[in-house]
């Protein structure tokens, strides 16, 4: 009996918990579906909803605010940044996994240490450099420290991939005489699939809701990325109509929680890189 | 033996000029190349910067020395930055790892629908800190927010979250809590599956309590995943500023004003480019010695943290 009800005590935090993690999704999206008055007039909101209200919100939003255009720009710089960043950490991590070289440890200490780099340090002298060589305002002026941010994080993660990839398989290629772009490229590739899928969508979650730097770099409002959008739309320092500003978090977020259903499996292991082995 | 004849023995060149040499200097070339322009120029460019009073409005800037760093040191609004920081990060880290760690542990039981909550639970971590801000903004308003609603429900007085100098920077913990102690519960739920289990059959076998097998068998065994994420989330916190952008704008009267949040507005409001990066580099002193003293106890390899 006593274990019984222990039971059913872990069964009521169990439930409890999904409620605290997705109750502020949804009334999120309550609230976007509701008229401004009735936001301020319904509390709680009543789960009454007109199909003309939402549909007039969510236009206002996605065309007259601008949320459909910054989604098309974000989508084009977290794809462009995430592909180059891909083609860039993916060789170096090849080889801080497999090659004997002068200077390893420091030099993965030093590209893993970058990190942990507070985007604070870098976003004004990147905005001063994107300016002096004709980048300011510019989407290039965007990926270029998009890329640079996304390193270590590919990096970090495709050493933990190749790591796991048994020596064996490689040296029977190497002695077959390829080389160690025969190798990384015929071989290995196909192996961490897994982990190039990790490696991007963690640098596209963070690109795609990075800021800062978009708030220096980008002046015109139709080259806004779709997080810059958004915190132009719903700053904490103006009164805002919170219908739209709900609506404003949904369309934000929406895309990025659809992305990270479809890899869902490989959020846990792109957090658990280097914790766990 | 030179390293050719190592290099022969082993079959791989140890050094940069053999053929072997060359190809990891290829392979690692780009990505040493585009980190050192777009990652660590511009640090050097911040030190640069933090030597002169270079602001928005003046072309060159003029360099004043350490002029920045002392003023800063007499600044109060720096020092109240500073504390603020400091209170974040403790406290945010203290309670996402206790609380991290025990519901690692309430998951361990397996309950039946236990991994679709998990699953839930990351989805807060994906999403801008942006919006994170907006939700909670509107959970918590005074007037029609759901949170306060039900507080008034049950007959208690709610608090003025966001708005008193009393509760505005508990409030944003509690919404970092919101979002990051699910963090902390993957990393050492994950190392709590992947430890061998014979370990504690034998210590029941030996008539060891539940309490007793956690604190001498269970904690250790996990103290490096909990260390690894501990670690990770104070340098997060500390660098923490788009949650405080998007929740609170540094309100009020300075009460959650960090140091991020200090840099950002001397360099983009006030557009004292050369305060803003002195302000930034204090800031990374304080995360090389912090992390400098963190690492002697563990160590940071992906895939070798054991």
């Amino acid at each position: 009996m006593k274990r019984h009800i222990g039971r059913v005590f872990a069964y009521v935090i169990l439930i409890a918990l999904g409620i605290v993690g997705v109750a502020p999704f949804v009334y999120l999206a309550i609230l976007s579906a509701k008229r401004r008055i009735e936001i301020l007039a319904q509390v709680p909101p009543k789960m009454v909803f007109e199909s003309a209200t939402i549909a007039r919100t969510y236009r206002e939003v996605l065309h007259s605010q601008g949320m459909l255009e910054f989604t098309a720009n974000s989508v084009l710089v977290v794809g462009l940044a995430t592909l180059v960043a891909l083609v860039i950490g993916t060789p170096a991590a090849y080889a801080f996994s497999r090659l004997p070289f002068r200077g390893k440890e420091g030099l993965g200490g030093w590209i893993l240490s970058l990190r942990f780099m507070p985007p604070i340090a870098v976003a004004i002298p990147l905005f001063l450099m994107m300016k002096s060589i004709g980048l300011g305002d510019t989407y290039l002026g965007l990926i270029l420290p998009y890329v640079s941010f996304s390193l270590p994080l590919i990096v970090w993660i495709m050493v933990g991939f190749f790591d796991e990839v048994p020596r064996e398989i490689d040296d029977a290629a190497l002695v077959d005489g390829c080389s160690h772009f025969g190798v990384l490229w015929r071989v290995m590739l196909p192996i961490v699939r897994p982990g190039l899928a990790t490696s991007a969508l963690f640098a596209s979650i963070f690109i795609w809701n990075e800021f800062l730097v978009a708030l220096y770099v980008i002046d015109s409002r139709d080259l806004q990325t779709i997080t810059l959008g958004a915190a132009t739309l719903v700053s904490a320092q103006r009164p805002i109509d919170w219908n739209i500003a709900a609506a404003v978090g949904v369309v934000t977020v929406i895309p990025m929680l659809i992305f990270s259903l479809l890899v869902q499996r490989y959020i846990v292991r792109g957090l658990t890189v280097g914790a766990v082995k | 033996m030179g390293t050719q004849a190592l290099a022969e023995g082993s079959g791989i060149s140890a050094g940069w000029f053999g053929r072997r040499g060359a190809e990891a200097w290829l392979l690692l070339g780009p990505c040493l190349f585009y980190l050192a322009t777009f990652a660590i120029f511009p640090l050097v460019y911040s030190l640069r910067l933090s030597f002169t009073d270079l602001t928005a409005a003046v072309g060159t800037g003029r360099w004043v020395g350490l002029k920045n760093y002392s003023d800063l040191l007499a600044d109060p609004q720096f020092w109240n930055a500073t504390k603020n920081s400091l209170i974040m990060v403790a406290s945010a880290v203290t309670i996402q790892v206790v609380l991290g760690v025990a519901l690692a542990m309430f998951f361990d039981l397996q309950l039946r629908g236990s991994s679709i909550v998990r699953g839930i639970l990351a989805l807060p971590m994906l999403i801008t800190p942006i919006v994170v801000g907006v939700m909670w903004r509107a959970l918590l308003n005074p007037d029609w927010g759901l949170i306060n609603w039900a507080i008034a429900r049950v007959g208690f007085e709610p608090p003025n979250w966001l708005g008193s100098v009393e509760m505005a920077m508990k409030t944003l913990v509690l919404v970092d809590v919101w979002q990051w102690t699910p963090f902390v519960v993957i990393i050492v739920y994950a190392r709590l599956q992947a430890l061998p289990h014979d370990v504690f059959e034998a210590a029941q076998i030996d008539g060891a309590g539940r309490i007793s097998t956690f604190r001498h068998i269970t904690l250790p065994l996990l103290m490096p995943a909990i260390l690894f994420a501990g670690i990770f989330r104070a340098v997060d916190e500390f660098r923490s500023f788009d949650l405080i952008y998007g929740l609170t704008y540094g309100g009020p009267a300075r009460t959650t004003t960090t140091l991020s949040f200090f840099s950002f507005q001397n360099g983009f409001q006030f557009h004292n480019y050369g305060y803003a990066a002195a302000v930034a580099y204090v800031m990374l002193l304080i995360l090389v010695a912090g992390t400098t003293i963190l690492l002697r106890y563990v160590q940071l390899r992906p895939g070798h943290t054991q």
